[in-house]
């Protein structure tokens, strides 16, 4: 075939593409007959309704000297890993406020680490590329650290993010600045797969963040500079299942909704979505009041830095790098409380969110290099 | 790539494989045009196969109702209001336990 026909083919071909996206985009939104907020006012759904010392700070974990970026909680209630700027993983007990482990890492430039589902090891990652994962029973070495136990190296990308796979310890999904997420077997250390990528769509930028189903440990959705979130089944890595679009930014955290069935995203535009993951319908977007307001430039927008639903799902609690933690109905789309406002906040932004596995308690860790234990102190009605 | 036929001048007839002989780019062109119309299609497939499947998933309001259900038949000890049953172990962040190890003898870890 001539270039010049492969030019008419080329053309042809991106006209229809493009006329494709156009009416799947009409199509979608036709279907959007409702989001969440206006079917459950329609139901005469009310908000929930705090006090004013019932979500209350009850622990605050010191010990790390720089930022923190990240925290994960063991599946087994209490303890908790927390990776910081000062190039050091710490393993907490939340409840006595007691550090078990304080691991310096062989690379400073950390970024991300995860409690595997048995507890007896961490995983983490950042600029060196590479998905480091340290056995917490292990002797230390001759200078008093804890050794590497395994490092999973094939990124071509600094490490972003990372995740067990629920119930095996052996066997972990990473997000990389390389634009692709690999499942990895850590007994062999080599990759099981790869998703996305040179040879396979995929993302097309940075990917920022993985969250793996917890009703269903082969579905994960991956979030991207790209804008976009796409959903992975891990036996085809050859595409995602299906592609989210409608943020206007980067997408930094996702996060699985506890039923599996949806999951929701914040992003550099502001706002957090819920998306439902059969359907591919955007069910919500959850926009701060301030941002409603006309006449807030773009670069004024506080970016989202970290979600986490409450284990019900009825409360979805986001940090922004302008230091607000809201604490968001989920149904109602409205904030009921915002934590960065109260009695014993985070003095600087909040980086990273996490629920402990009971969900009783939400940890979150700032650049402040703190970490929080927040709680519910007051009158609870159970019905 | 034929390296040894050269471009011979205007009274050769422009058959592909002359074109493809006379410039390495347009070579490399043709392939990477290849790539791209072949991305473009798998796309296209994949947005058609979404299309199809659209028209048999129903609105969202269908969607709203399930997701409403989901979050109100579950325990949250984080709520106000919740169902039950509660576990005594939610509370356990404001049960006195020794509070001597983690106030008094707080060190640097450096």
């Amino acid at each position: 075939m001539s270039v010049a026909e492969l030019k008419e083919k080329h053309k042809a071909a991106t006209e229809t593409l493009n006329s494709l996206r156009e009416r799947l985009r009409d199509r979608r939104s036709q279907l959007l007959d409702t989001d969440v907020a206006s079917y459950a006012k329609a139901q005469g759904k009310t908000p929930v309704a705090f006090g004013p010392t019932d979500l209350v700070c009850c622990r605050i974990l010191q010990g790390h000297t720089g930022k923190v970026y990240s925290l994960d909680w063991t599946p087994e209630k209490n303890r908790i890993v927390s990776a910081s700027q000062d190039g050091r993983l710490i393993v907490w007990n939340a409840l006595t406020s007691q550090k078990t482990h304080a691991i310096k890492l062989p690379c400073a430039w950390v970024m991300t680490c995860a409690f595997s589902p048995t507890g007896q090891s961490v995983a983490c990652g950042g600029l060196d590329s590479v998905c480091s994962i340290f056995d917490l029973n292990a002797a230390l070495d001759k200078d008093g650290n804890l050794p590497v136990s395994r490092m999973l190296t094939g990124h071509k990308g600094y490490v972003s993010c990372c995740q067990y796979v629920a119930d095996d310890d052996t066997r972990l999904i990473t997000g990389s600045g390389d634009q692709t997420c690999v499942l990895w077997d850590i007994t062999t250390g080599l990759r099981t797969s790869v998703f996305g990528g040179e040879y396979q769509s995929g993302h097309t930028a940075d990917v920022s963040s993985v969250s793996i189903n917890g009703s269903n440990s082969r579905i994960f959705v991956s979030g991207s500079c790209d804008a976009t979130a796409r959903l992975w089944d891990t036996r085809v890595a050859s595409r995602a299942v299906r592609t989210f679009y409608g943020h206007e930014g980067d997408v930094n955290p996702v996060k699985f909704f506890p039923d599996g069935n949806r999951f929701g995203t914040g992003s550099d535009d502001g706002t957090c979505r819920l998306f439902d993951i059969r359907t591919g319908h955007q069910l919500q977007v959850y926009t701060p009041h301030q941002q409603q307001q006309k006449g807030d430039s773009i670069t004024s927008i506080p970016s989202v830095t970290s979600i986490a639903f409450s284990i019900s799902g009825r409360l979805l609690f986001t940090s922004y790098s302008n230091g607000d933690v809201f604490v968001w109905d989920t149904l109602l789309a409205e904030v009921v409380l915002n934590l960065g406002t109260l009695q014993n906040s985070h003095e600087a932004r909040v980086s990273c969110l996490g629920l402990s596995a009971d969900g009783s308690a939400l940890c979150t860790g700032s650049w402040d290099t703190s970490l929080k234990i927040w709680a519910f102190g007051g009158h609870r009605t159970v019905i | 790539m034929d390296s040894t036929s050269q471009p011979n001048g205007n009274d050769r007839p422009p058959t592909s494989r002359s074109q493809s002989n006379t410039t390495s780019s347009n070579y490399i062109g043709k392939h990477r045009l290849t790539a791209i119309i072949s991305q473009h299609n798998q796309q296209i497939q994949l947005i058609q196969e979404e299309l199809d499947q659209l028209e048999t998933l129903g609105e969202a309001s269908l969607v709203c109702g399930q997701l409403i259900s989901s979050v109100e038949s579950s325990t949250d000890a984080l709520l106000p209001v919740t169902r039950g049953p509660a576990d005594g172990g939610w509370d356990r962040w404001f049960q006195r336990a020794n509070q001597s190890s983690s106030s008094r003898h707080r060190r640097r870890w450096i």
